[in-house]
Parts: C-alpha cells; structure tokens; sequence
C-alpha cells in the first residue's frame, strides 16, 4: 500500500460506510440497554431488564429456531445443489448444461417474496403439492407443510439453491479431472471417485458454501414470516414484532444484539469445525 | 469555469424554484396504494374551495411516525393520516398541533367516536371481526358472539393479525366481564383459544391468501378486506357477534410547526365534510363519522358499517387511544409469549 499512495482515496467509500455502520450499531447497543416507555417513542434510562426477558421461552425458542433451522437449510441446501452443480460443470452437453443453469440459477432473479408466495401456494392445505400427493393416491388427507419448520426449510432450502450451486460449481470445475481419471483407472467405482477424491478437493468450496447459506439464513425474514405464519419465529421475526408492532424499540435492539452475538457465535463455532474437517479430508 | 457557474446557477434557480412551488402545496402525509387514492378525494374537494394544491408523501403507519419524531421540529408534512391510537403516540411525542375545533364547522356534526380529544379527529371508521368461510365450514356454523370462536368447529381453523392482537384481547376480556383495561380478565380465555388458532397473518395480502386458498376458513378480519373477498366472489361471512365488532379509526392531525396551520384545518375540515364522507366511505367501504353522510344503500347493509347511532352503541367495540397505545406494546409482549408458540 505505501508504494501505491494514490490507492488511499479508494478506501475513503470503503471507510466511510464502516464509519456509519459502526455508528449505527452502536446506537443499537445503547438502545438495548433503555427502559421501555409504553405509549411513547422516548426511551427511559438506563436499563438490563431487556436482556433478562430473553430468557423468556418464546425468544429462547426463537434463537435456538434461528440455529437449527441455520444448519438444516445449509445441510440440505448442500445435498440438493451438489449433484447439481457437478452436473452443471462435467456434463458436455450444451443444452443440457443450459437447461440446468436456467433451471438452478434463474430463480436467483426473481425476488424473495415473489418466490415465497409461490411456495404458499405449492404447499398449502389445498396446494399443488398436497394435491398430487392425494390425486396420486399417496396421502388419503393433507399434509400440513404450512407454518411448521419443515415448510421454512423447504422453503429456504429453494431459496439458497442458486448461491450454493455457483460456489459448489466454481469448486468443482477447478478440479483438475486427470485425478478422477487416475483413479478410475487405478480400479476406483465412480462413487468411490466422487467420495474419495471429487468431495475431498471440493471441500473449501462445500465449507464455503455451508457458511455462506447458514450466515444468510441467520437473517431470513420473508421467508420464514410467510410460510411460518407467526408459528415458526426466528429470531429476525420476533425483533420485527417488538420494533414494529409492539414499537418496543429497546427490547427490538436487545434481540437484534443478541442475534448479531449469535451469528457471530454460530459462525465461529462453523470455522473451527470447518478447518478440523478441511484438515482431516485434505489430499496430501 | 465560467460555464460551471452558469450552470450552478440556474441549478439553484432551479431548487428554488421547486421550494417555493412546495411552499404553495399542502403536503399530507399517507399511507401508500389505495389510502393515499382515497386521500386524494378529500385533496381534490380541498383544492377547488382553496386553490391550494396537495402534495402526498407516503409510507407505512411506523416509518411515518419515526419521520416525524426526527424531523420534529421542522415537519415534512402538514397533515398527518393515520390510525387513531398511532395519532396518540403523535401527540405523546408533541408532533401533533392543539386542533382548534372553531375552525372544523362539521365536528358539530360528527358521531361520538370521531371526537379523539384534543389532537386528532376521526374521519372514518372499519371493525375488525369474525369471518368465514361458509364453504369450508359446517352448513349450521354461524357466529352470533365471539365465544363461537372457541367452539370445536373452529379447531386449527382460526387465524389472525400477529402485528396487533388487540381484537382478541379485548374481545376475550369482554367475555370474562372486563374491558380494554382490564384485560387481563380475558387471559384464561384466550389461553383456551390456542388449540382454535392455526396461523398469524402479518399484512392484508396475507390476511386475504388465508381466506382465499382456505388455508385458515376462519379468521378475525378487517372488514373492508373482507368486503374485497366477497366482491371477488369468495364465499365468506362476515358476522358482527353479539358483543359488537373491534372498532378501527382512521384519523387525520396537524403537524406541530407546520407553517400552514389555517390549511391544515381547512382540510380536515373538508374530510369531514358529509358529501366528501360518503365519497371516501364508497370508496373504502368504511363507516362514516359524519351522521348527516349518505352512503349508498348497498355499502350501509353491510355488517360492520354503521350508519345510525343505534349501530354505534350496540355494535362497536371502542378501545380509548391512550389505552391501545399504552397496553400495545404490553398486549403485543404477553400475545407473542404466550400465544405464539
């Protein structure tokens, strides 16, 4: 950086928006630390009655929700995509790469509401889902996909196909095939390719995307508000129902301290698994 | 340089030129989407007796309110639109100008309700009630009283708002013998009520897709969202029950500090105005405050629409502005804790 001095005005932007976003956080933290005033927007004094309500059940809940339902969408997330982007990289077919590439990345383009609603409708009581599964003859009544966690997932799962298929896929096509071809002709079956060697030199890019997809859906909202129905609260919802229904700012600061602890929390705990794991499947 | 100055110059001409034509307008602030269109009646009426224009800047009922508290002393606005126990919270903040009711000629004229104390004042109304679905619900299922609501029929059927239980809360105190300010009466009740509750709506698309899909055939509903359904031919009910509908009330106040005090009045003035009443309550399909407001036939034989003082005092559920918004947030805690899980 000193021997490139008229590079410093570039960071100027950079600084700045850290500048504000600091600043905003910290107006968050003092906040989480006031008395709520009802029928007021004024804050009272200094308070920690905020951070002794989280124990409460509901917000407990709704962190250990946050946490769970994090790891389930990133797990399947994973599971889903990987086939996926394998195929997107080796498949030598053009139009069937394209096919996948409309079909994987495109949803990336419509809006996270846009995709949701139609996810209310494919899951519903009388959804298209439901629907084929009674016409078919596998389920005699609905299934309730609706307001329970396994719709949030399947939901959010849809939702993060798309990021974790680009990042799987750009970690696949760096592999260099001749070791896929030194095993096979070593007597390697393909799974045992795939296992032993494709899925062991992807693992920085598997590692990557799982965080990737866990950190993003630590702050899902419209999701989980929609197909949720209020039965299914993480903890992004239930800082929007302090702030914004209940215009409790204080205690809407106190749970978004809390989620920001925890992300940070889940994100490290991630790390230090990840690097274990990058360290026991590495190729030497 | 020379030329960087012209240009400089005739962009502060420019800006200039915009304030001072703002400075002749009247800016209200509203809600977005059909609101503001139904504003615009009341805009178009103030214009042709003043010749003063309106100008709307819009936004949701929260973020508005957090504009004008930083904005404070130097209002964006000079009419504020907005919800009657939210107009409190104007008014606890000193946002909201002392109405001078020597200037409203038609408040003489309006039914109790509309009188919202020193602040604000009620334009029209809507009720938050029961509604169903009669195609998904047993032939003899009716609700004549919001006990129904607990009935086995009704079992992982109901829905309602996750932004503001007030409906419930203060029905179910009314049931156990209390009222909005005692509304702790009604909690044994509305723990009951668990089972009965399938899912929270968190906007009136959603409230609407509840009904519509049938997902929920039961649901504690903004009248005027459901007048929409049946318009669209969605075979839903509205019922009043016995106790009465869960008032709403759509009010306007003055910004504190606004330079256009006499306009401001004017305006309000000129929404409670009978004719203009029944224009905004056609197009809403809302109550309307002044008694001498014809609405068409149609619009006053729906349930949730009162157009006699009788309909006042036997069906509406009023909740004082500084109770909703002292207990809100009190009824918005307890409901998340103990009902959303």
């Amino acid at each position: 950086m000193s021997k490139r001095p008229f590079l410093i005005p570039f960071l100027v932007p950079a600084i700045l928006v850290a500048v504000i976003f600091l600043a905003a956080l910290a107006e968050i933290l003092q906040y989480s630390f006031r008395e709520f005033i009802p029928g007021s927007l004024d804050v009272g004094g200094f308070t920690l009655d905020n951070f002794a309500r989280i124990y409460r059940p509901v917000y407990f809940k709704a962190v250990v929700n946050t946490f769970v339902l994090s790891l389930a969408t990133a797990f399947f997330t994973l599971i889903l995509s990987y086939p996926i982007a394998f195929a997107l990289v080796r498949t030598k077919v053009e139009w069937v790469r394209t096919l996948l590439i409309l079909l994987s990345i495109t949803p990336l383009f419509t809006g996270e509401i846009v995709r949701t609603y139609a996810w209310m409708l494919v899951l519903g009581t009388n959804g298209f889902l439901n629907t084929m599964l009674l016409d078919i003859g596998i389920i005699s009544e609905p299934v309730t996909f609706m307001y329970t966690r396994a719709g949030v997932v399947i939901a959010l799962v849809q939702f993060a196909m798309p990021v974790m298929i680009i990042i799987l896929a750009t970690a696949i096509s760096h592999i260099n095939t001749d070791y896929e071809k030194a095993a096979a002709n070593l007597g390697a079956r393909p799974w045992t390719v795939i296992t032993r060697v494709v899925i062991p030199l992807t693992m920085p890019g598997i590692i990557s995307g799982f965080i990737v997809i866990f950190a993003w859906t630590m702050s899902a909202f419209a999701t989980p508000q929609l197909i949720g129905g209020g039965k299914v609260l993480m903890i992004s919802n239930a800082i929007y129902l302090q702030g914004f229904s209940a215009l409790n700012f204080p205690f809407a600061a106190t749970l978004s301290v809390i989620a920001l602890i925890s992300a940070f929390a889940s994100l490290a705990l991630m790390k230090l698994i990840a690097n274990r794991l990058e360290r026991q499947t590495a190729i030497h | 340089m020379k030329k960087l100055m012209v240009a400089l110059g005739a962009l502060a001409i420019a800006l200039a030129s915009t304030a001072a034509s703002a400075q002749e307008k009247l800016i209200v602030s509203v809600w977005g989407g059909n609101w503001k269109d139904g504003a615009a009646i009341i805009a178009k009426e103030f214009t042709k007796r003043t010749g003063m224009e309106v100008e709307f800047i819009t936004g949701g009922t929260l973020d508005r309110l957090a504009k004008a508290k930083v904005a404070k002393d130097n209002p964006e606005s000079d009419v504020v639109y907005t919800t009657s126990h939210v107009g409190y919270l104007y008014q606890s903040d000193g946002l909201f100008e002392k109405l001078d009711k020597s200037k409203l000629t038609n408040f003489a004229n309006l039914y109790p309700a509309a009188d919202r104390g020193d602040y604000e004042v009620g334009v029209y109304s809507y009720v938050y009630s029961p509604v169903f679905r009669t195609d998904l619900m047993p032939k003899d299922f009716r609700i004549t009283s919001w006990n129904d609501l607990w009935s086995d029929a009704v079992a992982g059927k109901l829905s309602m708002p996750d932004f503001d239980p007030s409906h419930i809360i203060v029905a179910s105190s009314i049931l156990a013998g209390g009222d909005a300010a005692t509304w702790e009466k009604g909690v044994p009740l509305l723990e009951k009520l668990k089972p009965n509750i399938k899912a929270f709506y968190q906007s009136d698309a959603t409230s609407q897709d509840l009904l519509k899909t049938g997902e929920t055939p039961v649901q504690i509903m903004l009248s005027i969202n459901a007048y929409h359904l049946i318009q669209n031919g969605v075979p839903i009910t509205i019922e009043i029950p016995k106790e009465g509908a869960v008032v709403g009330i759509g009010a306007l106040g003055i910004n504190k500090g606004t330079k256009k005090l006499d306009a401001a009045h004017e305006f309000i003035n000129v929404a409670l105005d009978p004719v203009v009443q029944q224009e905004i309550c056609d197009f809403h399909k809302c109550s309307p405050m002044n008694k001498d407001a014809k609405v068409s036939p149609e619009l006053a034989k729906l349930p949730g629409i009162f157009t006699t003082p009788e309909q006042w005092s036997t069906q509406a559920i009023i909740t004082p502005d500084e109770v909703q918004a002292k207990l809100l947030p009190t009824w918005k805690a307890w409901f998340t804790e103990n009902m959303m899980q």
